[in-house]
């Protein structure tokens, strides 16, 4: 399938910020391939059935053969070229060639050719937040008997969105512990020690001392354009989100949600947040300026601001961790993340999980990634390697991969991501946009935002 | 051609020929030997027209037809197909984002096409007035709009109607005017939609009522003035009534436009602020891709395909009503 012109060009990979650039025109041909297609689906979705058991042998032999598609976005696919030279040398016989799009376009590549039954890649990058529509419609392979070995070798909430009855659909990448990016230059200048911050409460006093002494707004959060991230990171820190463990829709009943929806609105009403929308060029400009304090977010931020955000500040940033909503409670949380899936259309699921095996369950693989990349491994060994206590530099020497690593190992499981996710969070955006905006409370944003997500996705 | 055809088979053919046993071969089996005969007759030509019928059987009435039979199902892009009868268009009934989705376009509509009319009008007078030089040329800048890439176009009014670094509003400071949230604010975010389909169709507009102009006789507008009229009134009085058919057509196609707005408010707004520019097509789309409810999706879309149908009929019937030149 060719690629679209602009997502190979220009943009920019954004975990979880679905941009895309498909015309109108586009959309409609490949709305009727997928008509053309569809009196071919059923029979193969015949076939799929069949093809459902994997071998078990956990290593693919060296004389493994096939040629492999994968998709992905240009920055995760430049991660894993990295390895490309090694993998080449440990499997002579399996070829590969990558499809480069922004990832909204990479989704909706795959589920058209997930209904017209053929045209999906062997191997696809795939975020934790939309995996799970994936392995609840049964499109990717059972890889159950392939990653067992690595259950144990993973931070643990990474397989959260990838089973179904207790089989697992793919494998790991990266996760997205998340920390406060702040700037050391405007801390310092309004007399802020980072290290006092304990709480969000002390957040937000900070806050109006930098405000006062600076002129730096504490955070960017856009009103009309807001995206719903932070709101989203902040409550997964509190292990809530949209729904709980059992699926039933919570934002309009934790109290929790509706406090932290609040206290992004404090920010709002005293003229504490830029009106940026997220990863646009104000958004960058106002970071490289320190027209904005601190940027709450996982450790792929750091990639962006080194590669070009803002490559010449080094020593200007540094990183602490969430502050607390109550004394002894959790300061971790997470922002996107991704995983290696295998189509069950692939043919060729034995070189496809040689190849995601060599990429994604091998220390060295996952350490390379790492050192050039920011792509953070969420495979525990590698750890342990010296890397992670070695300073960073561009933050100012500190040792934040250890503190990353750290944080990754405490995610607390929470219920933003699951199959309706994309859905979820398109509702109650707009709803927070409408709060932002002053046109109604917090309190009516949640209710209104749970009772159309409760409606439209068919849950109590 | 029909008309033709009839009347030849009208004359009784001359005893003992050949036509006239044809003749009576369709007196005695007229339909269907007629149109036998008549596909025969013109195998050749219908053969050269048949690849256009061919595609669109396979692009367009397959879809169409798919979509009905979709859309009395559940079915989220894999898997079996689960029959559910019309319970996705009484499910639409109430769904409050879908029928906005409706009312934005509808204003939208409201917003930009009067203005885009009027000014495609008055363009297209300009234009097709003698004193005019470089007329080519003058047509080829205003069509040139509608050629430029929507998405390239888009994502340059994104950065021309930011409210902080845009150059709009930096234009405004500039006269001392106070700053406007092109796209923060549900109504501003219309009216910048807006903004943008003029610009972008002005120029196709203008055409099509350049071509209406140039079949309006220029006695005519020589005459009223001979008489004493001005050039307004002889506008106002002789050249818009008489491009009326034209007007319709345009608006009519402006219509259909607006509903199927896609990718100008994908790039320029996403639909937002608060889904204040969501559109009936973002709408299927997001039905379809966020949602995975094709069935649902399909729904939408042949709701959506009835009212712009009625719409353009009603439309069609106001003006066969009233039309002065009829």
């Amino acid at each position: 399938m060719a690629t679209n012109e602009l997502s190979e060009s220009g943009a920019v990979y954004v975990p979880g910020w679905a941009k895309s650039e498909l015309s109108r025109r586009e959309l409609l041909g490949r709305m009727a391939l997928l008509g053309l297609a569809l009196p071919s689906a059923s029979g193969l979705l015949a076939a799929c059935g069949e093809s459902a058991s994997v071998p078990a042998a956990a290593t693919p032999s060296k004389g493994t053969t096939g040629s492999l598609t994968i998709w992905g976005w240009k920055a995760s696919l430049d991660a894993l070229k990295l390895i490309d030279g090694d993998f080449q040398a440990a499997y002579p016989n399996v070829s590969f060639s990558y499809v480069a799009r922004p990832p909204a376009d990479t989704y909706r590549n795959i589920q058209l050719a997930i209904a017209a039954g053929s045209g999906a890649p062997d191997v696809s990058v795939i975020e934790d937040s939309h995996v799970s529509q994936y392995v609840q419609l049964g499109a990717l392979a059972d890889v159950t008997d392939w990653v067992k070995p690595y259950v144990s070798k993973i931070v643990p909430y990474k397989w959260t969105w990838i089973q179904k009855s207790g089989r697992y659909y793919a494998m790991p990448w990266d996760p997205g512990p998340v920390a406060v990016f702040y700037r050391r230059d405007v801390f310092q200048k309004a007399g802020v020690d980072p290290a006092s911050i304990q709480t969000w409460e002390d957040f937000y006093q900070a806050a109006r001392t930098i405000k006062d002494k600076t002129g730096s707004l504490m955070w960017q959060q856009s009103k009309a354009r807001n995206d719903g991230r932070l709101l989203e990171t902040l409550l997964w820190q509190q292990g809530t989100g949209y729904i709980d463990a059992k699926g039933n829709v919570v934002l309009d009943k934790d109290p929790k949600v509706l406090q932290t929806l609040e206290f992004i609105g404090r920010f709002w009403k005293d003229g504490l947040a830029a009106d940026q929308e997220s990863w646009t060029d104000p958004w960058y400009k106002a970071q490289a300026d320190a027209g904005t304090a601190t940027v709450v977010e996982a450790v792929w931020m750091g990639t962006f601001f080194k590669s070009f955000i803002a490559p010449n500040a080094t020593g200007n940033w540094g990183v602490f961790r969430l502050p607390v909503w109550k004394s002894g409670g959790s300061r971790a949380s997470n922002d996107g993340g991704s995983v290696l899936a295998i189509f069950d259309q692939s043919k060729q699921k034995e070189a496809a999980w040689a190849y995601v095996q060599f990429h994604m369950g091998r220390d060295q693989s996952q350490l390379d990634i790492y050192q050039k990349t920011d792509i953070f491994p969420s495979l525990k060994p590698t750890f342990q390697d010296p890397f992670f206590q070695q300073p960073d530099p561009y933050f100012g020497g500190e040792k934040v991969r250890s503190m990353f690593a750290d944080i990754a190992g405490q995610i607390p499981s929470a219920g933003i991501y699951s199959k309706d996710y994309q859905q979820m969070s398109e509702l109650l955006t707009a709803e927070i946009q409408k709060y932002a905006l002053g046109q109604q409370s917090a309190q009516q944003a949640l209710s209104s935002g749970a009772q159309l997500i409760r409606e439209r996705t068919h849950r109590s | 051609m029909l008309n033709g055809l009839r009347h030849r088979t009208g004359r009784l053919p001359p005893e003992g020929s050949a036509a006239q046993r044809a003749h009576l071969l369709v007196a005695a089996n007229p339909p269907l030997a007629g149109w036998r005969r008549a596909i025969r007759r013109h195998r050749w030509p219908l053969l050269f027209v048949s690849p256009f019928f061919v595609l669109f059987a396979i692009f367009n009435v397959y879809p169409i037809l798919f979509s009905f039979w979709l859309s009395l199902h559940d079915w989220p892009g894999l898997g079996p197909m689960e029959m559910v009868g019309l319970a996705n268009y009484a499910e639409l009934g109430h769904d409050t984002i879908f029928w906005n989705s409706m009312l934005n376009s509808a204003l939208i509509f409201l917003i930009y096409v009067p203005l885009m009319t009027f000014l495609a009008i008055v363009l297209a007078s300009v234009l097709n007035a003698g004193f005019l030089k470089l007329q080519g040329l003058w047509r080829a800048l205003i069509f040139l709009p509608n050629i430029t890439s929507m998405v390239a176009a888009g994502y340059t009014f994104r950065l021309i109607l930011d409210k902080d670094s845009g150059a709009l509003n930096h234009a405004l400071a500039i006269v001392h005017m106070s700053a406007i949230p092109w796209l923060d604010d549900a109504w501003w975010a219309r009216v910048s939609l807006g903004l943008l389909m003029v610009w972008a169709w002005l120029g196709y507009n203008t055409v099509i009522m350049l071509a209406g102009l140039q079949t309006i006789p220029k006695e005519l507008v020589e005459a009223a003035k001979v008489d004493g009229a001005t050039v307004v009134q002889a506008f106002h009085r002789i050249t818009v009534p008489l491009l009326r058919p034209v007007i319709v057509f345009s608006v009519t196609l402006s219509i259909i436009g607006t509903f199927s707005m896609f990718t100008e408010p994908y790039i320029l707004t996403r639909g937002g602020p608060i889904r204040a520019t969501q559109t009936p097509v973002m709408q299927i789309f997001s039905t379809t891709f966020t949602d995975l409810r094709f069935g649902y999706a399909a729904a939408e879309s042949y709701i959506y395909l009835a009212i712009i149908v009625a719409i353009t009929l009603i439309q069609f019937w106001i003006v066969s009503r009233s039309d002065p030149v009829r």
